[in-house]
C-alpha cells in the first residue's frame, strides 16, 4: 500500500507533491480546491490509514458547533435590533451565556478526544501507581488507541476556530468543505504550523493559480529545508541515538562520560532545530508553490537573549496559541484582574502582575509540556521553562541595578552575546530533559554532566567512534557556518531568496544547483546512516 | 492621550512611545508588562478590557491603545 513517513520522503517529494501540482495546474479554478482537499485526505490516508475517521469527525464537529454559535449570534443580532436601548446589555449577557454553553462543550469534545487517544495509557499508569502506593488491590487496564497523525495540531486549529467564532472575530463558516480544507491541508496537517482560520481558509478556498515565481520560491524553500534535514538532522542522529537510546546491555547513557552526554544534548538541540525548522521550510515552501502563505514557526531562535524571547522565536504558532487561548483568558479573568490590581498597588508595576501572570504561566507551561507528550519528563520540561521565565522576570530589576552599579552597559554587544550564550545553554539542558526516555534518565544524565565531565574521549579519539566521525563533524561545522551566515543576514533584514534572484538568472540557477549538489554530496543517507523520524509529528 | 503617554512612559521609560508602532510585534512589551498596563488603563480610564481585545493591533502603538480606550469607553 502507498504510505508516507515524512515530508522528506521520496513518496511525498517525488510522488504526492508533483502529482498534486500537476492536477492543480490542469484543473479549472473551481476544481482546484477540491483537488487540494482530495490530496490532503490521500496524504492523511497514506500516513494514518483508517484513522482518517478522527479527522473527519473533527471537521463535522467544528462545522456543527460553529453553525450553532453562528445561529445564536444571528438571534442575538435580531434581539438587539428590536429592543430598547437600556436592555441591550442584558440581552448580550443572556446570549453570551448561551454561547458559552456551546463553545465550551465544542472545545472540550476536541480536547477530550485528544486526551483519550493520546494520554489514556499515561493517566492509567499514574493511576495504577497511585493505587499501588495506597495499597489498594485494584488496577486500571489502559485503553491502547492508535493516534492519527497531527491530532495535536488540528485539535488546536479546531479549538481556535470555535473560540474565534464565539468572540465574533470571524463569522461561522456555512461551507463544510472550506472548513475541511482549513483543517486538512496536507503540508501542515502533520507538524503545523498551527494556522488560524484567518491565516489560510479563504486563500485555500480561492485556490489561486500557480505562478512560476511562486513555484521557484517554494521549491527553493523546500530545498533549504531538505538540506537542514539530510545534511544536519540525519547526520546527528547516530550519536544522539547511541547516547540517549543506548542499549541497556551496553550500560545505556552510563557508558558515556559527562562531556559526551553534554555534547549529545547540544547535538539534540541542533537536531531538533534542523528537523523541525527544516520541516517547516518544506511545509511553508509547499504552501508557497500553491500561493498559500502560512505563518512562520521559527525566527532564528538561537539569537534569543532570554528564555521568554526564545519562545517567541521557536514554535511560534504554538506559543501564540497558548498565549491567546490560555494565558490571557486566565490572567484576564475577573478574579485574576482583581489580584493584579491589588498586587500592583502593593508591589508595583513590575512585581504586581507576576502573581496572576505567574498562575497563568504555570497553566500554560504545564499544558505546553503535556501537549508535547505523555510522560512526566515532558511536564518537567514545561515546568522547567516556567521556572526560567518567572525567575527571569523576578530578577530583571535586580540585574538592571547590578549592571548600573558595576557600570556595565546592557546594550554592549558582549553583554548581548553572553545573554545569548546563557539562553542557549539553558535551552540545551531543557532539551536533554525533553529527549531523555524518562525523568530518572534525565536526572542521571545531568548528574553525570556535573560529576563526570572529562575530555578523555576527545583526547583518545574515542569520541569519533560514537556515531559521528571527523568527516561528519567537519560537514556539520560547514553546514552550521552556512546557516549562521544566512541567519545573521536575515536578522539584518536581508531577504536571501530575493537577493540571490536579483543577481541575475545565471547566478540564481547556479545557487539552486549548488544547493542540490550540496544535499546530494553531503546528505547523511544510505548505508551507515539512520534518518531521524519526524520528531514533532509524534507529539 | 497625554494621560496615556504619561502612564506608558512611567511604566517603560526606555521606550519612545511617540515613535514605536510595533510594541508587541517587536516584543518591546512582553505578556506580563501587558497585564500591568491593562490593569493601569482600566483603573485610569474606568474601562474593562476583555481578553479578546488583547491582540497586537490594539497594543502595537500608543495611538492604537488610545483608539481601543475610546472605543471601550463608548460601549
Amino acid at each position: 500500500m502507498f504510505s508516507i513517513s515524512s515530508y522528506f520522503s521520496v513518496e511525498y517529494l517525488l510522488m504526492l507533491l508533483p502529482a498534486c501540482v500537476f492536477c492543480y495546474l490542469i484543473l479549472p479554478k473551481t476544481a482546484r480546491r477540491f483537488s487540494l482537499l482530495l490530496f490532503s485526505w490521500a496524504f492523511f490516508w497514506a500516513v494514518s490509514g483508517k484513522l482518517i475517521v478522527y479527522l473527519l469527525v473533527s471537521i463535522v464537529l467544528v462545522y456543527v458547533f460553529g453553525l450553532w454559535l453562528g445561529s445564536l449570534l444571528e438571534k442575538q443580532k435580531q434581539a438587539l435590533a428590536s429592543c430598547e436601548k437600556g436592555k441591550k446589555k442584558a440581552i448580550r449577557a443572556r446570549f453570551q451565556k448561551k454561547m458559552l454553553w456551546v463553545v465550551v462543550p465544542g472545545v472540550l469534545l476536541h480536547i477530550g478526544i485528544l486526551l483519550i487517544v493520546k494520554y489514556t495509557p499515561f493517566f492509567a499508569d499514574n493511576l495504577n501507581s497511585l493505587l499501588r502506593i495506597l495499597h489498594i488491590p485494584a488496577a486500571v487496564k489502559p485503553l491502547s488507541l492508535a493516534a492519527p497523525i497531527g491530532i495535536s495540531f488540528y485539535t488546536l486549529q479546531a479549538a481556535s476556530y470555535l473560540i474565534d467564532v464565539y468572540h465574533q472575530k470571524i463569522p461561522a463558516d456555512r461551507n463544510i468543505l472550506r472548513i475541511a480544507l482549513y483543517m486538512s491541508f496536507f503540508p501542515q496537517i502533520m507538524e503545523g504550523p498551527i494556522c488560524r482560520y484567518t491565516d489560510t481558509a479563504s486563500t485555500l478556498w480561492e485556490a489561486p493559480r500557480i505562478r512560476w515565481e511562486n513555484f521557484i520560491r517554494g521549491s527553493e524553500r523546500i530545498l533549504y529545508g531538505l538540506m537542514k534535514k539530510t545534511v544536519g538532522a540525519d547526520r546527528l542522529n547516530l550519536l544522539i541515538k547511541n547516547v540517549f537510546d543506548g542499549y541497556a546491555a551496553n550500560g545505556g547513557y552510563t557508558a558515556y562520560d559527562g562531556f559526551v552526554i553534554a555534547l549529545a544534548a547540544l547535538c539534540y538541540t541542533i537536531q531538533l532545530y534542523m528537523d523541525f525548522s527544516g520541516t517547516m521550510d518544506v511545509v511553508i515552501g509547499t504552501g508557497e508553490i500553491f500561493g498559500i502563505l502560512m505563518p512562520e514557526n521559527f525566527k532564528r531562535p538561537f539569537f534569543s537573549r532570554t528564555i521568554s524571547e526564545f519562545w517567541t522565536r521557536w514554535h511560534i504558532t504554538l506559543g501564540t496559541w497558548f498565549k491567546d487561548y490560555l494565558f490571557y483568558p486566565i490572567s484576564m479573568s475577573k478574579p485574576m484582574k482583581r489580584l493584579t490590581s491589588r498586587a500592583r498597588k502593593r508591589f508595583g508595576n513590575h512585581y504586581g502582575p507576576l502573581f496572576s501572570g505567574g498562575i497563568a504561566l504555570l497553566c500554560v507551561w504545564f499544558c505546553n509540556g503535556l501537549w508535547h507528550g505523555s510522560g512526566w519528563h515532558y511536564i518537567v520540561f514545561g515546568l522547567y521553562h516556567f521556572v526560567l521565565i518567572l525567575t527571569g522576570s523576578l530578577i530583571l530589576p535586580l540585574s538592571i541595578r547590578l549592571a548600573e552599579k558595576l557600570h556595565i552597559s546592557r546594550d554592549h554587544w558582549l553583554y548581548h552575546f553572553l545573554q545569548i550564550f546563557r539562553t542557549f545553554v539553558l535551552v540545551c539542558f531543557g532539551e536533554l530533559i525533553f529527549r531523555a526516555k524518562s525523568l530518572g534518565e534525565a536526572a542521571g544524565m545531568l548528574k553525570k554532566i556535573g560529576t563526570a565531565f572529562t575530555f578523555a574521549s576527545l583526547k583518545d579519539g574515542s569520541l569519533f567512534t560514537f556515531g559521528m566521525n571527523q568527516k561528519d563533524y567537519l560537514i556539520l561545522f560547514v553546514l552550521l557556518g552556512l546557516i549562521l551566515v544566512i541567519s545573521l543576514l536575515q536578522e539584518r533584514g536581508v531577504k536571501i531568496r530575493e537577493a540571490i534572484a536579483g543577481k541575475g538568472l545565471v547566478i540564481h540557477y547556479l545557487a539552486i544547483w549548488a544547493l542540490i549538489l550540496f544535499i546530494i554530496i553531503f546528505g547523511a543517507y544510505g548505508q551507515g546512516y539512520l534518518p531521524v523520524n519526524p520528531i514533532y509529528a509524534e507529539f | 492621550m497625554e494621560e496615556l503617554y504619561e502612564i506608558l512612559e512611567e511604566m517603560q521609560p526606555e521606550i519612545d512611545f511617540h515613535k514605536e508602532t510595533a510594541l508587541i510585534d517587536d516584543h518591546l512589551l512582553d505578556s506580563l508588562t501587558v497585564l500591568s498596563l491593562i490593569s493601569e488603563l482600566e483603573d485610569a480610564f474606568d474601562i474593562t478590557i476583555p481578553a479578546v481585545e488583547i491582540i497586537p493591533q490594539n497594543f502595537n502603538s500608543a495611538e492604537a491603545m488610545w483608539e481601543l480606550i475610546q472605543r471601550l469607553a463608548d460601549e
